[in-house]
Order: structure tokens, then sequence, then C-alpha cells
């Protein structure tokens, strides 16, 4: 984090604070709404309504999360209220929740143009939502575990085990079908 | 179900595979793990399977970029949201003027409340007074109400009391306006 910030925040100067926390955070933000989302325009939404929320309660921003942290859980909040709000019948407290998948899958558009892409794209949409969620930010963070874990709000062990078995499990699903395909 | 992909690596390699992969094992256990890979068929294809999928999924997931006219938007949106606590503000505004008029309203009951007794205390002693002098001077006062030259005088103090009397009287149920009620 811009060490800027933390001194604006501490000396009450919110609205200089929030001028650097764009800069700083408005790509992550985005990108952690794009994986939950996955919908470009929706992703934007998310990312623009986060930090309209951040603006409005960052003066209340009382130190005690770091502000990744917080912005973060935020973000996660406000994709999630969206994907509810697109499908209203669907509950995301289970992150293995299957319609949760389904919704999430349905959010998604635009045609895939790549067959071979879309085929493991699928595949990875029939992962547990939570796996899904954290392999698509591991390779949108650059394979990064610790912004994964911070993003999803996760111990690092969590999320090591999440990509680990999620892949392994892609492997297996690949080998069949693209045997089947061949 | 022969493919060595689908048995799996060796049990005490999988997670260092894994992090080879990712490049988050230690130099040293890499070297040992990379020694591991020349000899064992099994791991080796097991990794190259894993780092096939790595591959496949790194090219293709992919965030589109933020617009360039992001910021430009969220400045608008917070501005139009800068301008809800001007609401805000004349909400309060007139949350203080009610409350000052109801402050004023209960000051001037008070002070209605004030002047009636003072009203009725002055038709008592009015009374009482015009009684007693009534008693003392008995039926000579008739003369000096109706002859000589201080009938006037009684008649005017007389007068007075009532008034006064009546004024404090409409005051006290709110009959006339009061200076410093209204707002």
């Amino acid at each position: 984090m811009d060490p800027g910030i933390d001194e604006h925040l501490a000396a009450g100067r919110h609205a200089r604070a929030f001028d650097l926390v764009v800069p700083a955070y408005r790509d992550r933000v985005f990108r952690l709404a794009y994986s939950i989302l996955r919908d470009r325009a929706a992703a934007e939404d998310a990312a623009q309504e986060t930090f309209v929320r951040v603006w409005k309660a960052l003066p209340g921003f009382d130190g005690r999360a770091a502000l990744g942290t917080w912005i973060y859980a935020i973000t996660r909040n406000t994709s999630l209220m969206e994907l509810r709000r697109r499908r209203p019948t669907v509950s995301f407290d289970d992150p293995d929740s299957t319609e949760a998948q389904r919704a999430a899958e349905n959010i998604a558009t635009g045609p895939a143009q790549d067959p071979e892409r879309d085929n493991l794209l699928r595949l990875l949409e029939t992962l547990p939502h939570n796996q899904q969620e954290a392999v698509r930010l591991f390779y949108l963070e650059d394979r990064s575990y610790e912004a994964v874990a911070e993003q999803l709000g996760m111990p690092l062990g969590t999320v090591k085990n999440l990509l680990h078995r999620a892949r392994k499990r892609l492997m297996e699903l690949v080998r069949p079908d693209e045997e089947i395909a061949a | 179900m022969n493919d060595p992909t689908l048995i799996g690596p060796c049990a005490d390699y999988e997670h260092d595979l894994v992090d080879l992969q990712d490049g988050e094992l230690a130099p040293e256990r890499a070297r040992d793990v990379r020694l591991h890979l020349e000899r064992c068929a099994r791991c080796s294809t097991w990794a190259a399977g894993f780092g096939a999928i790595d591959a496949r999924l790194a090219a293709e997931i992919t965030a589109p970029g933020l617009p360039p006219d992001f910021d430009a938007r969220l400045r608008e949106r917070i501005a139009s949201q800068r301008r809800l606590p001007d609401a805000g503000d004349l909400r309060s505004r007139l949350e203080r003027e009610h409350a000052a008029l109801v402050q004023s309203l209960r000051s001037g009951a008070r002070r209605r409340a004030v002047l009636g007794a003072a009203g009725s205390v002055a038709i008592t002693l009015g009374v009482l007074a015009a009684s007693r002098r009534f008693l003392e001077q008995g039926m000579s006062l008739l003369p000096t109400l109706t002859e000589g030259p201080g009938h006037l005088m009684v008649l005017g103090t007389a007068s007075a009391v009532v008034a006064i009397a009546a004024l404090a009287w409409s005051i006290a149920r709110g009959g006339l306006p009061l200076f410093g009620t209204e707002r």
C-alpha cells in the first residue's frame, strides 16, 4: 500500500487518501470482481460500487484490518450482492453450491471463440465455486498465492490447497475429455 | 487407466511438484525435486501434465482491462453522492428550525401561564380592594361615584383593572399573539 494513504488516513485527510486508494487498488478490485462475476460490464459496475462504498466508509475505517483486506471484503460483498441481484433465488452461502455455479456460469457472456478454451473453462466451471474462484484469481493475479489469499480473505495454506485440488481435478477431467473429443 | 497423470506422482513429491511449477519451492528443495524428476517417469509425466494444465489456464484465464474512463465515471458518481449530504444539511436545518419553534412555543406557553396567573391575581386584588373600599365607605361611596371631582378617577381605576384582567385572560388562552412566539 502507498505509505501516503496511511499518513492521510491518520491525519483525517480522507479525500486525499481516497485519491491514492483508487489507483492503488482499482485493478485488483476489478479482477476480483471479474473472477466472481465473469462479466466485464458487471465487474466494472461492482468495482465502481465498491469504491463508492469505500469513499463513504473511509472516515470510519479504524485500521484494525489492513486497508486492502477491508477493500477486498467490500469488493466480494458487492460482487456477491450483484450475483444475487441477477439470480435472486440462488444462495451463495455455500461456496460449493452447484446452483451458485450455474448462476455464475449463466452470467458469463460472450461466445467463446476457441473451442478448446471453451472446453477447459467449462471443465473449470464444474469445480466447486471456491476452487473456481481461487483458480481464476490465481491466474489473473499472475500466479500470486499471496494476492489470492489477501483478496479472498483466506489463509495462504487454504488457497494453496484449493489450487492444488482444482488443478489436479482438471488434469483428471481433461484427459478423458480430450480422448473422447479425439 | 495406465496414464501416469491419473495414477498420480509419488506421494512425497506431489506438493513439491506443484510448488516447483508455481515457482514457490526453495532453491535447495527445487534441485532435489528436479533430480527426482529425472529418475521418476511417473512423477515427470504427472508434472508434465500438470504443467500443461497450468499453461493452458494461464493462457485462457484473462481479464479485460478497465476502460480508460473508469476514474472519470467514478468521480462523477462520487460527485453525485456528495450532493446527498447537501440534502442532509437541508433536513438537519429544517429539524433545527423545528426544534427552535417547539422551544419557542414552550416558552410562549410558560409566558402565557405567568400572565394568566398575574391576571388572576390582579382581578382578585381588584375585587378585594373594591369590596373593602365599598364596605368601609358604605353607602357614602355612592355619591362619590356619581358626584364630585373624584368619581372619574375611581371609575377609571376600576376600568383599568378590568381591562388588564381581560387582557391577561385573553393572552392566557392564546386569543392574542405574543411577540417572540411566532417565527
